[in-house]
């Protein structure tokens, strides 16, 4: 009943509330969004007690059937999305643009992303990611000006084309299993005797997640529609923080179902890396401060593969840590972004000066969240980067991952600049609620960094061995980064054309159908040769 | 006969998925993006209902003969994706209808020009 509670109120309450047309509404649905994160924090607590359920809607057999799971990392990630839709509506309480029939959308999009983390049947996955990518893009140009159009149609066809792929996929799973299950599919993957039927399957598949993940050749779509001028930050927010949590929950889902008989894992840690490192390095040569955070989150979703791909259960556990990570201080950049942008009425880093005078209140929790993101001490994402790096102990993959904080690092160097300036210029008033919500974000970004390992250990039921002189040396190789990275941007890349100009890596629609058929193409021939 | 056995609705759902998709690498006309993303689907369709049927089965509705029946669920899955693909193209061509007034063109490299112009 909970799960069904959890993804059918938000579409019910958003229709009714499309109905009715009040402001007074907006309360309601605030209020909704409050009861639901308690109903979140029950069904939570209840599969860590008595552990993992299913539900199969209308009662059919669970081969014909559509699965509902919910165990303890869907019950936490419906627990992720609701929290962040609570601190969003907080945010946006008083904002005008929150009126009916953008409150629907929203909230649609909140049952459908929820439907995604609890859904167990591919076809079921299939559906649901169609619809929200719709909503998506409607909410991307939801004012309608020139420039998102442009970018919502590119959101719109890559995505569609994405989920053909998927839906292809499906199709040869179907063929081969006979169930579109994916715990029963896992149960019968290692009967499977020829590896190279399962090629084409597994590429469709991968290649229909990986633009939902935005991998590196696939990656195009993301900056400009997360980054959009037409909708309000809280869209940024939800789009960066949680939509994409949906592919790479899916990524991770999938690469376990296929585990038994095809395992890719050193392709995907290459996919990784070189994810994490363009998206810096195009990160690093932005204007946008919008376009600087999305292009981190390709950089941090590279993290987050590498970690889950690179073989070691403790790097694992840090790649899923450091989406919980993710989620919370990128959606509060976007949020401190949003007020920084509004009351600015001003995009480009170069002319946003006094930051830290105007808003000392917002400015000290941006800080905060770019101190996680960053990986400094204490803060959420030093644990989550820890868990990756000491899990690769010793591979070359620890330096690869060590630069890819240096290059996050260098770019929010460069964004810091924003606080600094401004002298002799009064206060701005931002109003309490938020306020209210930027605090919470901001205390999570603290707390998570004690209770992380906690929070993964009582996930996964595995026991973390924080070992506290390897936390100390990481904190060395921060504050070492931090240095370098100060003086190579001082010194060096501050004065290069790169970084004053900026650099935009973008492909038309024919660009990116062209880097996915090669990405297909790659990954059978991969299955064909590697697996 | 062999060269025969390779034209089956399995081997022409992949050629004609193929063929959308070559649309989408090589046209650049808006439209014809959307017409080789219902092609792609087509391609699909197709799969799936050729998904476990043999030239034996039967509709498994009213007949005693189970054992030849056609697999119902590929069907009820199709049934779905057609709706999907359906709407999904309504939303496209609308979407290209307002971009159409804002940037007068089909030509996506047109659209892309208009767009750097237009800065974020």
């Amino acid at each position: 009943m909970i799960l069904y509670a959890l993804i059918l109120v938000p579409i019910i309450a958003g229709a009714l509330i499309y109905l009715i047309k009040n402001r007074g509404v907006l309360w309601f649905a605030f209020f909704l969004q409050a009861a639901l994160l308690g109903l979140s924090v029950y069904n939570f607590v209840i599969v860590q007690l008595h552990g993992p359920y299913d539900i199969v809607l209308g009662n059919f057999s669970a081969i014909a059937g559509i699965t509902l799971r919910c165990d303890t990392f869907s019950a936490a990630l419906a627990l992720l999305t609701v929290f962040i839709y609570f601190v969003c509506f907080l945010f946006g309480i008083l904002e005008k643009f929150m009126n009916n029939l953008f409150i629907f959308f929203f909230l649609t999009l909140q049952a459908l992303i929820i439907a995604i983390f609890l859904s167990r049947d591919l076809f079921n996955v299939y559906v649901l990611t169609e619809v929200s990518t719709i909503i998506v893009s409607v909410l991307i140009m939801y004012k309608k000006d020139s420039s998102s159009l442009y970018d919502g149609m590119i959101y719109l066809i890559t995505n569609i084309a994405a989920m053909t792929f998927f839906l292809f996929g499906i199709g040869f799973i179907y063929r081969l299993f006979g169930t579109l299950n994916m715990d029963l599919i896992t149960s019968k993957m290692y009967k499977v005797q020829d590896v190279k039927a399962l090629a084409l399957p597994f590429a469709f598949l991968i290649t229909g997640v990986g633009l939902k993940c935005a991998f590196l050749p696939l990656f195009s779509w993301l900056p400009k529609a997360h980054a959009t001028t037409s909708a309000p930050s809280i869209v940024s927010v939800i789009l960066s923080a949680l939509y994409v949590k949906s592919g790479i929950f899916h990524f991770i889902k999938l690469r376990e179902m296929f585990m038994p008989a095809i395992n890719l894992d050193e392709i995907f840690l290459i996919i990784g890396v070189a994810t994490g490192i363009v998206g810096f390095i195009l990160a690093m040569s932005q204007k946008d401060i919008k376009l600087i955070l999305a292009y981190h989150t390709i950089s941090q979703l590279g993290l987050v593969l590498v970690g889950v791909a690179s073989g070691s259960q403790f790097s694992y556990f840090g790649g899923i840590l450091h989406l919980f990570n993710h989620a919370i201080f990128k959606s509060l950049l976007f949020l401190a972004a949003g007020i920084i942008t509004d009351k600015y009425g001003e995009r480009n880093i170069h002319k946003i000066r006094g930051v830290f005078k105007k808003m000392p209140y917002v400015s000290i929790m941006m800080i905060a969240a770019m101190l996680g993101i960053t990986g400094a001490p204490l803060f959420n994402g030093s644990v989550s980067k820890f868990m990756i790096e000491s899990g690769v102990h010793g591979r070359v993959l620890e330096y690869e991952v060590i630069l890819i904080n240096l290059g996050t690092i260098i770019s929010f160097i460069k964004l810091s600049y924003i606080f600094g300036g401004g002298k002799g210029e009064s206060r701005i008033y931002v109003d309490m609620w938020k306020k209210a919500s930027v605090t919470i974000m901001g205390i999570m970004c603290l707390a998570m960094g004690f209770a992380g390992p906690l929070f993964i250990s009582s996930i996964f039921n595995y026991r973390i061995d924080f070992s506290i002189t390897e936390y100390l040396k990481n904190m060395i190789i921060f504050f070492v980064s931090l240095g370098g990275g100060w003086l190579l941007y001082h010194k060096y890349l501050s004065k290069t054309k790169f970084i004053k100009n900026g650099f935009a890596l973008e492909l038309g629609i024919n660009g990116i159908a062209m880097s996915m058929t090669a990405f297909f193409a790659f990954l059978v021939a991969a299955v064909y040769l590697f697996a | 006969m062999r060269k025969i056995s390779f034209i089956n609705a399995q081997n022409t759902a992949i050629i004609i998925f193929f063929i959308g998709v070559y649309g989408l690498c090589a046209r650049r006309n808006i439209i014809k993006t959307i017409i080789s993303l219902g092609i792609m689907g087509g391609g699909v369709i197709l799969f799936f209902l050729s998904v476990n049927r043999t030239a034996q089965s039967m509709p498994p509705i009213f007949t005693e003969e189970v054992a030849v029946a056609a697999d119902p669920l590929p069907q009820a899955l199709v049934i779905t994706a057609i709706v999907v693909g359906i709407s999904v193209t309504a939303v496209a061509l609308v979407m290209f209808i307002a971009m159409y007034h804002k940037f007068g063109t089909t030509n996506w490299l047109k659209a892309m020009k208009h767009r750097k112009d237009i800065g974020i």
